[in-house]
């Protein structure tokens, strides 16, 4: 059976070795995208909307933990740790797929075989066990953004994030809308998301994040999509296929 | 009547022994005249108690009363044969008891003081003043005594009164006051340097102990199963690559872990070993985080036998490593460098990481850091975190000369 798969692992060996005993193992699966970082595999998520995802736990950016909250249970996740203890114990008693780095082949054709069982079926729900290994972790998230600094002509402008209406990725920056008036910031949205609460800023779209307080209203456009309408601005925000869920009564 | 009397001293002692070994035990001894000197012990210092307590717990009553027998006797014979030699026209128990009477009361003021010292150290004039008043008063007294019984008018003593007084107040002075306080003063500054050694060891003793307890953390917590099988990761997959680096990365491994077992083991080293066991760490680091990691280290070859605590600048690499270089996207540079800068040597680990803001639990680390920095040098060393825009400088300072 074919599927598509996204890696997530930051140090380049370990990579290697994931993605060689998965060709080897899974010869027919489809490795669609390879990651380096949080940040990049839940952008590379967005992109391919991949069956199975391998997560290291501990990277740059979005730590795999992080990235699995935001798949949600749209995506099989498995996570791949070196020595988590308090993360291992969770996954076990949550029943949900871990491999230990390093990865040894025989655990990953077992990992494997239950993987294609219930491919077909609907992914299980990890959330509450990620939260309690995020609570038991000895590394906590950073801190949620509360100001950007982006440059307007000579002028470093300090923005409150509340007070941004959207955020949109325009290639390596990111446009920063504010009621009235926008800015450019010089990091990339898929670096931006992650410092930023999600209660508060709805993705709603690979490259749209919008304030909640900002949305007037969302409306359908035919039975796939659908568009936000936003207070304080005209513009309409598209929504796509993935975060229509958000908007579902 | 007599056992009676033994009952109530036997009670007595065992009240006042347990008012030494705990004062607050006061309260509950009938008041009275116990309460009274129950309370004068319970005033007395710590180490002055102790003293008492000792004493009072090994000698009974009826070895004091013996002791207090064999003194009488001595003093008694000693009065007979001052009496035949000076003073023959005095009847002989008349000296006798005299001399029992003075030697009595020096030998218990005496023993009052010697485990007393404390009051008298704390109030040497007014201990002064009171037994010179109280000898003159018992002079004037004594010679009042005599001349009325000679039947001399009281009159004619007052012209002898002001010499009276000027020899009374010396021979007390001399005889008693200055015994005394000497005493007194000799026992406090015993008691006193007991207790600064005493204080002084129990110091010593535990840092000692929190040295092993370190020594113990460190062993546990330096080489971290993350490190480690990530880093055998790496091995196996070069190795099953057939990659040259397998044996080089292993080749790295080995020098790390043998040095960490080494250095794990001496409570300094010289910084030439420290910067070693740095380097092949952030080798191995290297290998492993690929272009994500570039690094330097820099050791002046002057300063390459200084010695300093071991591990501290490999805990301020591998913090650099996992607060400043993983959590950062584009990874970053490390650089290990030391100078000596004026009485002082500088060790700075540089990383161009995320920095400070973003390094939530990078704590226990530096906390071990400045701990043995602290049992090393007390407040001669120090640890100093700095903004590096980017990153994070973590530099130690330390005093030239060896710590002790």
């Amino acid at each position: 059976m074919t599927a598509t798969i996204l890696v997530a692992e930051d140090e380049p060996l370990m990579r290697e070795r994931l993605l060689g005993l998965l060709a080897t193992a899974w010869p027919e699966a489809n490795v669609v995208a390879v990651a380096e970082n949080g940040n990049d595999a839940w952008d590379a998520w967005l992109e391919h909307e991949p069956q199975v995802v391998f997560l290291d736990i501990r990277m740059p950016g979005m730590s795999g933990l992080e990235v699995a909250e935001r798949i949600g249970r749209q995506s099989h996740v498995v996570f791949v740790t070196a020595y988590d203890q308090y993360a291992v114990d969770a996954f076990d008693a949550g029943a949900v797929d871990y491999l230990l780095k390093p990865i040894q082949p025989g655990r990953l054709d077992k990992a494997l075989v239950r993987l294609r069982d219930k491919l077909d079926s609907r992914p299980d729900d990890v959330s509450e066990v990620v939260k309690r290994v995020k609570a038991a972790s000895p590394i906590k998230a950073p801190e949620k953004l509360k100001w950007l600094k982006a440059s307007v002509g000579k002028q470093i402008r300090l923005i409150d994030v509340d007070e941004v209406l959207f955020f949109q990725a325009d290639s390596k920056y990111t446009r920063v809308v504010l009621a009235g008036s926008e800015a450019l910031v010089r990091i990339p949205l898929k670096d931006l998301l992650g410092g930023l609460d999600t209660e508060r800023f709805w993705q709603i779209h690979r490259g749209t994040l919008v304030n909640v307080n900002a949305i007037r209203a969302a409306e359908r456009v035919d039975a796939e999509r659908m568009q936000v309408l936003l207070r304080g601005s005209d513009e309409v925000l598209p929504v796509s296929r993935s975060f229509t869920y958000l908007f579902r009564e | 009547m007599w056992k009676r009397i033994e009952k109530w001293n036997r009670e007595v002692e065992a009240e006042q022994l347990a008012v030494l070994r705990d004062p607050t035990l006061v309260a509950q001894v009938p008041a009275g005249c116990r309460r009274y000197f129950a309370r004068k012990l319970a005033a007395m210092s710590p180490t002055e108690r102790e003293a008492l307590h000792r004493f009072s717990s090994s000698v009974s009553t009826s070895a004091a009363v013996l002791a207090l027998l064999k003194l009488c006797v001595v003093l008694s014979v000693l009065g007979f044969l001052i009496n035949l030699a000076f003073l023959r026209n005095t009847p002989w128990w008349e000296t006798v008891v005299t001399a029992n009477a003075l030697g009595i009361a020096l030998a218990f003021s005496l023993v009052g003081v010697w485990f007393n010292y404390g009051k008298i150290v704390r109030a040497k004039r007014k201990a002064l003043v009171n037994m010179v008043v109280l000898g003159v008063v018992g002079g004037i007294f004594g010679a009042l005594t005599v001349a009325l019984n000679k039947g001399d008018p009281w009159t004619a003593l007052l012209d002898k009164l002001p010499k009276t007084v000027v020899i009374v107040a010396i021979v007390v002075t001399a005889l008693v006051a200055i015994p005394t306080i000497a005493v007194a003063m000799l026992r406090n500054r015993y008691f006193e340097n007991l207790a600064v050694q005493l204080k002084r060891d129990a110091e010593q003793e535990r840092l000692a102990r929190e040295l092993s307890e370190t020594q113990l953390r460190l062993l546990r917590a330096q080489i971290e199963p993350h490190f480690l099988f990530n880093t055998l990761g790496a091995v196996q997959q070069l190795a099953e690559q057939g990659a040259p680096r397998a044996a080089e990365l292993t080749a790295h491994l080995i020098d790390f872990l043998r040095g960490s077992m080494s250095e794990m083991r001496c409570e300094q080293v010289a910084l030439e070993t420290e910067f070693s066991l740095v380097d092949s760490y952030l080798r191995v680091m290297q290998i492993r985080l690929g272009e994500r990691l570039r690094y330097r280290v820099d050791l002046p070859p002057a300063l390459a036998a200084t010695r300093i605590p071991s591990m501290l600048v490999l805990t301020l690499a591998e913090n650099a490593i996992k607060h400043g270089i993983e959590p950062s996207l584009a990874g970053g540079e490390i650089v290990v460098s030391t100078h000596e800068d004026g009485g002082a040597i500088r060790i700075g680990v540089r990383d161009s990481g995320v920095g400070m803001s973003d390094t939530p639990g990078a704590g226990t680390g530096l906390e071990n850091v400045r701990h043995r920095l602290r049992l090393a040098y007390g407040e001669g060393a120090c640890l100093l975190l700095s903004e590096a825009e980017p990153g994070l400088l973590a530099e130690i300072a330390i005093p030239c000369k060896e710590p002790q």
